[in-house]
């Protein structure tokens, strides 16, 4: 099968097309790699800045990767640590997947006690002005200081702890619900999250559930 | 696919023209009804709505230049794919250093960025316009269409997010004691807004048109047409 002059026109000119836009697309994205990791590394900072007590390390370096029961991907954990090397808090991101339009990601972070030192949402598609509410710094204060022992772990309105909010209860039940699972997993895994050891646990196997 | 071709078979030369008539007279939004995903979908306050259509524009331009350049050189039968490739490696370099320089934005628009690749008003402009004129003047297109449909995202945004929130770009507008019309901020908020929006643009339309008459002017034919979405 032969092209025509036409048809050789046509296809070196999507050719060219396609090749100079990938040529553009590449170094756009060499220029813009390090800068956009450099920002989600900022977000993250800031995040944890927000969730972690006072701290004398850096939580970005001192992490573990562990990979929970029925999870595939390792979990990242932020290490918070005294002066001492003691850890004194241990972040990690949760995702709520039942929220009202999408997955709700939460940052929490919990003392070695079990009890949460705060919490803060770092990414929703919730409502505007209605499931949003969970971005209210007034709720999330809520759990701080809340363990699986001395707090209801579901919104008021299922005879729980926790406001939900007017017209949007599913995003609140969504992050109240993720957050004790989170927990949870700390009261089962926190032997291996707590060990005080400076190399990464390895991978945890054991079915726990 | 009939993306706004056959609008603009006859455009006249001069700057202020081709300016006028992609900021209002073929406006994507108000004349052509082109783009409305990202309008409906990102515009719950100002700030959104104008950086949203910030994008756009530097999408449009970006493709409007680049397509004008070439437009000896491709084939009319593979022009279509031509113009997407383009467009496309435009929509994702602006992706890439919006979520570089102005990560929060990037989050907040999310999906609508990638999106712009599909605006119609973008191929558009590129079909209609940039394939038949000069880089220069194609440029100028860019610049009103893409202005014009900022103009259009930060108009509805504004609207939604001062009877929504009270607030307009962040600040304060109806004090404290504002009842938040929750509505406005919602989906069927932007339906309603948008409507008496077009309203408004037909009965100031209507009326420029009239005192034109009245000066026994020559009128040139406003060329509204409906186009489909592809």
């Amino acid at each position: 099968m032969t092209f025509s002059k036409e048809q050789w026109r046509m296809v070196m000119a999507l050719l060219m097309v396609a090749v100079l836009s990938t040529i553009f697309l590449g170094v756009t994205n060499m220029l813009t790699r390090a800068p956009i990791a450099e920002a989600e590394r900022q977000a993250l900072m800031d995040a944890l800045m927000q969730v972690l007590p006072k701290h004398d390390n850096d939580p970005i370096q001192d992490t573990r990767q562990i990979t929970l029961p029925k999870h595939k991907q390792a979990t990242t954990f932020y290490l918070s640590r005294n002066q001492d090397r003691s850890i004194n808090a241990i972040a990690w991101e949760t995702i709520a997947p039942d929220g009202y339009n999408g997955s709700i990601r939460i940052l929490m972070a919990v003392r070695p006690d079990g009890s949460l030192n705060a919490v803060r949402i770092t990414y929703h598609q919730e409502t505007p002005g209605l499931g949003d509410g969970i971005m209210n710094l007034h709720w999330l204060d809520a759990f701080v200081g809340k363990s699986l022992t001395n707090a209801h772990w579901t919104v008021k309105k299922d005879g729980g702890d926790f406001d939900q909010f007017t017209g949007a209860t599913i995003t609140p039940r969504a992050v109240v619900k993720a957050i004790k699972k989170g927990l949870e997993m700390f009261a089962r895994e926190h032997s291996h999250l707590l060990e005080n050891k400076k190399q990464k646990v390895k991978e945890s196997n054991d079915a726990l559930r | 696919m009939h993306c706004g071709s056959g609008t603009e078979e006859k455009v006249s030369d001069s700057k202020g023209e081709i300016f006028a008539n992609g900021f209002w007279h073929n406006n994507a939004i108000f004349a052509q009804l082109l783009g409305m995903c990202p309008l409906l979908g990102v515009t719950t306050s100002a700030e959104n709505g104008f950086w949203m259509g910030a994008a756009t524009l530097l999408a449009l331009l970006g493709s409007n230049l680049v397509v004008s350049l070439v437009r000896d050189f491709i084939p009319s039968s593979v022009r279509i794919p031509a113009y997407i490739t383009i467009i496309a490696a435009f929509v994702s370099m602006i992706g890439m250093v919006m979520n570089a320089w102005m990560h929060e934005m990037y989050l907040i628009l999310g999906l609508f960025i990638p999106l712009i690749v599909v605006n119609c008003a973008i191929l558009g402009r590129a079909e209609a316009f940039a394939s038949k004129n000069t880089p220069v003047n194609s440029l100028v297109d860019a610049l009103a269409m893409g202005s014009g449909f900022t103009f259009a995202l930060v108009l509805l945004g504004g609207i939604r997010e001062i009877l929504g929130q009270g607030t307009c770009f962040g600040f304060n507008i109806l004090g404290d004691s504002y009842p938040d019309v929750l509505m406005f901020i919602l989906p069927p908020g932007a339906f309603i807004a948008l409507g008496f929006i077009l309203a408004g643009v037909n009965i100031i339309n209507r009326r420029m048109a009239a005192k034109k008459e009245q000066q026994a002017l020559q009128t040139t034919q406003i060329p509204i047409t409906l186009e489909t979405q592809s």
